[in-house]
């Protein structure tokens, strides 16, 4: 008799053979990008006034908050405006994963239950749309670097490693808040107050140097904290960043993808009784 | 998890398919109909229950031939969609094995991934792709897919604007270019109207090859006894006849009735 193409047998805890579920994520990627590409049409990406207003939206909140900080305030300088847009748009980048991913489970449930394929691919999915809600930013983040007068250097290259980090954090962060949301429904309404302390506790309104060495000591267990402030270092002032701010970010980013990707692949097989 | 085109092998009649020994399928769901943080807090450290075990299959032994078209019948939550979830590999079994000799393509329900806010030919790849076809093989069978639709030019409109029975049309479509192995039908040929439903029927009946084997859950007693040529019968998660169609559903349909006329004898 010939051999079976696949087995199932009683799963024990803990993860599934790594290798095959690797390789039929792959065998699935043209699948995540059409899936992907179809949630940002939902989203009205592919139109000009939907891709204005994501730039918009974050541009609009920075001007907000520039008027009530520094103009209000009394104290101005140009780049305490680069500052606040630039750190917002990287927020929001973690924001919207966040926000994207706690839904990609429990909105997925007809796939869930009618087809199989390796569930991380959702929560995959949310962080490429939050991922590709970006880009965009980013280049009217430059518009505005050169029309501020902001100097640029070689030392702005470190953006690139910052990007990663941020990348990967923001998929730990939607794959482990997917898997929290199937067995805790309430998360997803807690989710805006926790986005919202998330922006006040970390240096977006006010910069990482300004802070007083008391408070600061906290801000380590901020995951988002040093992130933040290397992205501001590098991109509006064109320095380099710590290597303890790049340290704690990678470690932090590292961290929260091995512990959710561990936690969701441990229970996926469970996910399609749990809708 | 595999795609289509990965295991098309030829398959000799009566060479087993799919064996399923000795599963059993419990599952823990929550009692609560949306589990949350506030509900788990409030009740700490009292002991009460949040979740519920449920049996939904016990001890199943299923073995299936190629060229074989298997009927399964049984009165709702009788574990006939647990098993082919099961089958498709959509849930673990707890107990038991089921051993899968070729590529496997569900159909347990229309339309799964599709987005309707994209228009239709969007879906014909969604809805390809997701259930496991590749990009090629989904471009050379397009037309074949719109014209089995028959939706005309309105596949380029978005789906939110198709009326459920163009919608259902659409997804069965899609559904009848997969020619694996081994398909797994739940139920899903109930949509659409009368003269779809029968196109989809012939299509199944052309799909009955001899290095196929088609699995077929339905409450259609009558469709079942006309296409399949094995049926089994499951109540509350086990196994109660396996064999000759006309036998299998005579069977079951004297035990319905003996439990209806139990019933109406008691006092309305």
């Amino acid at each position: 008799m010939e051999k079976p193409v696949v087995v199932y047998e009683p799963f024990r805890a803990g993860l599934p053979p790594m290798r095959e579920y690797l390789r039929s994520l792959w065998s699935r990627r043209t699948f995540i990008a059409a899936f992907s590409r179809s949630e940002l049409r939902e989203q009205n990406f592919d139109s000009l006034f939907g891709q204005l207003w994501l730039v918009l939206n974050p541009l609009l909140l920075s001007g907000v908050y520039f008027l009530l900080i520094d103009v209000i305030g009394g104290k101005s300088d140009s780049s305490r405006f680069a500052h606040l847009t630039a750190s917002l748009f990287l927020f929001y980048l973690i924001a919207n994963s966040l926000t994207g991913g706690v839904k990609a489970i429990t909105s997925g449930q007809r796939l869930i239950l009618n087809t199989s394929f390796p569930r991380i691919m959702l929560p995959i999915s949310a962080a490429i749309v939050a991922l590709f809600r970006f880009l965009p930013t980013l280049v009217v983040y430059i518009v505005i670097h050169v029309l501020l007068g902001l100097p640029f250097s070689w030392q702005m290259l470190w953006a690139l490693p910052i990007i990663v980090i941020a990348i990967v954090l923001s998929l730990g962060l939607a794959i482990l808040i997917s898997c929290i949301n199937v067995y805790f429904r309430d998360i997803s309404s807690m989710l805006p107050y926790l986005t919202r302390s998330l922006l006040y506790l970390s240096p977006i309104l006010y910069e990482a140097a300004h802070m007083s060495h008391r408070i600061k000591k906290f801000e380590v267990a901020n995951p988002i904290f040093y992130l933040l402030d290397s992205w501001s270092r590098v991109m509006v002032h064109g320095e380099a960043p710590t290597s303890k701010g790049l340290l704690t970010s990678s470690i932090w980013a590292l961290g929260i993808f091995v512990v959710g990707t561990y936690f969701f692949l441990s229970r996926e097989r469970d996910f399609a009784v749990r809708l | 998890m595999i795609s289509l085109s990965d295991f098309n092998h030829d398959h000799s009649q009566h060479s087993v398919a799919v064996s399923v020994k000795n599963l059993g399928l419990t599952y823990t769901t929550s009692i609560d109909r949306k589990p949350t943080l506030k509900a788990r807090l409030k009740t700490l450290g009292r002991g009460k229950k949040h979740t519920r075990i449920v049996r939904a299959l016990v001890d199943i032994n299923v073995d299936v031939h190629y060229g074989t078209v298997l009927g399964i019948i049984g009165s709702n939550g009788a574990g006939k969609s647990s098993l082919m979830r099961v089958i498709s590999g959509i849930v673990p079994p707890t107990q038991g094995r089921v051993e899968v000799y070729g590529s496997v393509s569900t159909l347990l329900a229309l339309g799964v991934g599709f987005n309707p806010s994209m228009t239709g030919r969007d879906n014909v790849y969604l809805g390809g792709l997701a259930a496991g076809m590749s990009r090629e093989e989904i471009d050379k069978n397009f037309e074949a897919i719109a014209a089995f639709s028959e939706l005309g030019d309105a596949i380029d409109t978005p789906m939110r604007t198709y009326s459920s029975g163009m919608f259902a049309r659409l997804a069965f479509s899609v559904a009848a270019v997969v020619e694996p192995d081994i398909l797994i039908i739940d139920e899903a040929l109930s949509t659409g109207d009368a003269k779809f439903k029968e196109k989809s029927l012939n299509r199944i009946k052309e799909l009955r090859t001899s290095d196929r084997a088609l699995i077929l859950v339905s409450h259609a007693l009558a469709t079942i006894e006309d296409i399949c040529n094995e049926v089994i019968w499951l109540d509350h998660g086990k196994l109660m006849a396996r064999g000759n169609p006309a036998e299998v559903i005579a069977a079951y349909r004297e035990f319905v009735d003996a439990r209806k006329s139990a019933s109406s004898d008691e006092d309305v």
